[in-house]
């Protein structure tokens, strides 16, 4: 694999990526990825994408590749879990290529490998990681980073790798950088000018975290999936029950459509029952209005106390 | 229709397919892909669901779990009875009318 590509070797989502484009966020490793290692790779995918039967006008797939169009941005195809190619279109922004790179490319890959790709933010909390879900806008990256001001370390940001080693789920860290928006700064006192603007998204900002990361696999000890109330009230949190969870994680998979267009159900379905009776989940309910990460931090050390202190 | 009329004991059952059956600490649980809704069978309604992979008779499968959890038979007709009918409002099943 090393040999094939031209290039810096950086960790992330327990990989080893050797990249012909430059991944500046994430740190530089000469070691083999707990997961495996993975080559980007510039080509020209032009006829292939022409060819190759489509599930979606976006999306291809053929045998164990899969391949989607960015318009204007790039062609991407990732391969056998090893692999990824990208054909950048002319005069397109690089932010925004790596940013797929990273995203979409790297939830396809991990699926690939057979790994669950969850969607949300996983922090470090009584030397395990928990796991925050929901929808855009639940309110994710503004709960970890008030998190992460409280001194507990970021394991992933939008995508969490998670392996089932002996019928225990762990989660294994993504890269250091949290991507949080201009209303998420301004709760939290940051100042956005000193942050580079994620493409398209002016908003959204790039917040690297280098000094308040996990760098190493850490059993996952629960979920908490965030949502929104329209009244008004306290925050509020309830468990989530039987075969409920399936629904839950199903739904928090990273780019769930992609489960069943690569014909993975089967897997994925049989991997969630191999952890989820073991794995304790919650709802976290706040009200629509007003700055709830402290509320939110204290009702959820209240619900795993007893999960703490059976340690 | 009212299932409960028509079953016997002769009444051959058959999978409705796009069922995805999964173990979970010994109990069964089951995705329908169709409907996207997630099942929990228990441990005695998996050795249902395993004894239905071919067509099979309702008291085929009385026989099975009566054999496999020793239980006197009355019990396990019930049980079979029961759980048969769930799977026959859920659309899981159907009564193959070839028989």
């Amino acid at each position: 694999m090393a040999s094939t590509v031209q290039g810096l070797a950086y960790k992330a989502f327990g990989l080893q990526i050797f990249s012909e484009f430059p991944l500046p966020e994430l740190p530089l490793t000469d070691e083999p990825g707990l997961i495996g290692s993975v080559a980007v790779i510039r080509g020209d995918l032009a006829e292939r994408w022409q060819a190759i039967p489509k599930v979606t006008p976006s999306l291809g797939m053929l045998g164990s590749e899969v391949m989607f169009e960015a318009k204007d941005t790039a062609i991407f195809s990732i391969q056998d879990g090893i692999r990824i190619t990208v054909s950048p279109a002319a005069g397109a922004d690089m932010d925004c290529v790596r940013l797929y790179i990273l995203g979409s490319c790297m939830g396809v890959l991990l699926m690939q490998k057979k790994i669950l790709p969850l969607h949300g933010s996983a922090l470090v909390l009584d030397n395990k990681a928990y796991a925050l879900v929901g929808r855009s806008g639940a309110g994710k990256s503004t709960l970890a980073s008030y998190l992460m001001d409280q001194g507990h370390l970021l394991v992933s940001d939008d995508v969490i790798p998670v392996m089932v080693q002996e019928g225990q789920p762990l989660a294994v860290p993504g890269y250091p950088q949290q991507k949080l928006w201009q209303q998420s700064l301004d709760y939290m006192g940051m100042n956005s000018s000193l942050y580079r603007p994620l493409f398209e998204r002016e908003t959204k900002f790039a917040v690297p975290v280098h000094d308040r990361f996990q760098t190493e696999p850490l059993p996952l000890a629960g979920v908490f999936e965030l949502a929104v109330s329209e009244e008004e009230g306290p925050v509020t949190v309830q468990p989530i029950n039987g075969m409920e969870r399936f629904h839950t994680l199903f739904n928090h998979t990273y780019q769930k459509a992609i489960v069943d267009r690569i014909g993975i159900r089967e897997w994925h379905f049989g991997m969630l029952a191999s952890f989820v009776n073991r794995l304790p989940m919650y709802r976290l309910t706040r009200p629509k209005q007003g700055f709830s990460a402290p509320q939110q931090t204290s009702l959820i050390f209240e619900t795993i106390k007893p999960q703490m202190e059976e340690r | 229709m009212n299932t409960a009329d028509v079953l016997s004991l002769q009444t051959v059952l058959v999978k409705r397919p796009g069922n995805i059956a999964s173990d979970m600490d010994g109990e069964k649980v089951m995705l329908n892909v169709k409907n996207g809704k997630y099942y929990n069978l228990g441990e005695v309604g998996g050795e249902i669901w395993s004894a239905l992979d071919e067509p099979v008779s309702i008291n085929r499968i009385v026989q099975v779990i009566q054999e496999t959890f020793d239980v006197p038979a009355e019990t396990a007709e019930q049980d079979v009875f029961e759980f048969v009918q769930s799977l026959l409002a859920e659309d899981l099943v159907a009564i193959d009318s070839g028989s």
